[in-house]
């Protein structure tokens, strides 16, 4: 315990033997210090915005953000650290983005669409002159294979929390990993 | 083109999820392909990359947005004559439907006690002035000029969540319940002080402030030490 001067003092956090900033961060703004959850948001913005540009192909990625981030200013009642607080956000951005995708009714089509739209990655080795970004590549992806492309490859969940999430069986979350990294492996720098 | 039946399970072998024999013949069948041997490089390749991928903040800040969407209108700033906003960002009620039902109790308590000491019609009215000392052990005392009766709906949701919190204690984990009372112990430390310097400057606005979010803080971590109690 902590106190700073007249009537400051600075909430505990579990015992572990060292200090885990978001842990503290997190406690002081579920009691709501938004100082404190301005430097959550600071720390965990890259990773998040990240998460939500390459899901999201529409220009709502900026809104999306935001609404990760109200959302977690509501929910952080919920959490209670049992895991670390990056990995309680992701979850959380992980279901604002799929609601989001819920609410634009594009989730049933995208998996049945997609085998014809993995053809408008181009399936020919790239030359230099006309490859393409990896992540520019990863964007022309159908969505289905690009939303589970970047849970398991760059997000790192596995087929099983995939399939749950989307709601889709374990195999076609690998099939459709698989389809993705074919069609990005034509992308990759040589 | 006939394609190679190994071609579709070349990713579940990257990732080490094809079953012991399947690997093993996969791996006799690379020796001898040199088309699949190149495709599970590449795709090694591909998840290398994706790992390495690098996350840039927005080129916006999204900042100024969520702040004032939480009610942080002048996020970061922290002189004295902001406080009013700082109080209005911890104006808020943020429950799961599960908490509710942990909490419900103490909640239709707070709701009636707190939600005008926390709402916004109450913002511009809200003037704490310290009133004489009660019995030891009682709730904080603080009187609202404009609402007298606050002092006691405070006192009477810190009771009510006091009590759930009481009561739910053998289902919570020592070393929360540890956590939980020393927090406490702090904030009420913190409330004495304010409470002592407020006895020497009574008018000081600052003081004030500070007393009625750390009487707050006291609120809220009570209401989230009471949503930890599973119901029975």
């Amino acid at each position: 315990m902590t106190e700073l001067g007249l009537g400051v003092a600075t909430l505990e956090h579990e015992p572990t033997g060292r200090t885990d900033p978001d842990a503290v961060d997190a406690t002081l703004a579920a009691s709501g210090d938004a100082s404190a959850f301005e430097r959550l948001y600071r720390t965990h913005v890259p990773k998040v915005y990240g998460l939500v540009r390459r899901m999201l192909s529409d220009d709502d990625v900026d809104e999306v953000a935001q609404d990760i981030f109200v959302r977690a200013w509501q929910k952080l009642g919920t959490f209670r650290g049992e895991a670390a607080f990056g990995t309680w956000l992701h979850r959380l951005a992980v279901n604002v983005i799929l609601a989001r995708r819920e609410t634009l009714g594009t989730r049933r089509k995208r998996y049945v669409e997609g085998d014809m739209a993995l053809e408008t990655v181009p399936s020919r080795r790239a030359t230099p002159e006309m490859s393409m970004d990896f992540e520019a590549a990863m964007d022309r992806l159908p969505e289905g294979a690009r939303e589970v492309f970047v849970l398991h490859d760059v997000e790192g969940y596995r087929h099983e929390e995939i399939a749950q999430m989307l709601g889709l069986a374990t195999g076609t979350s690998k099939s459709q990993l698989h389809r993705a990294r074919m069609a990005l492996r034509q992308h990759l720098e040589r | 083109m006939i394609q190679d039946p190994w071609t579709d399970r070349l990713s579940e072998y990257v990732d080490g999820d094809l079953p012991e024999w399947e690997r093993h013949a996969l791996e006799s069948h690379l020796e001898s392909c040199a088309d699949c041997s190149l495709i599970v490089s590449d795709l090694r390749r591909v998840v290398r990359r994706a790992r390495t991928l690098r996350n840039s903040p927005p080129a916006t800040d999204l900042w100024p947005g969520i702040a004032a969407r939480i009610g942080a209108a002048t996020p970061g700033a922290h002189d004295v004559m902001d406080l009013s906003v700082q109080r209005r960002v911890r104006r808020r009620w943020a429950f799961s439907l599960p908490q509710l039902a942990a909490a419900g109790i103490a909640l239709m308590t707070v709701s009636g006690g707190t939600v005008w000491f926390l709402s916004g019609s109450a913002r511009e009215t809200v003037v704490l002035a310290p009133v004489p000392s009660r019995p030891a052990g009682d709730a904080p005392a603080v009187s609202v000029s404009v609402r007298p009766n606050a002092a006691q709906s405070y006192a009477a949701a810190v009771a009510d969540l006091e009590r759930v919190l009481a009561e739910g204690q053998g289902k919570l984990d020592t070393t929360t319940v540890k956590i939980i009372e020393k927090n406490l112990a702090a904030i009420d430390r913190a409330i004495a002080e304010a409470q002592r310097a407020l006895d020497a400057d009574s008018g000081n606005l600052y003081l004030n402030t500070h007393l009625a979010e750390t009487m707050r803080r006291k609120l809220d971590l009570l209401r989230q030490a009471a949503a930890l109690v599973p119901v029975s």
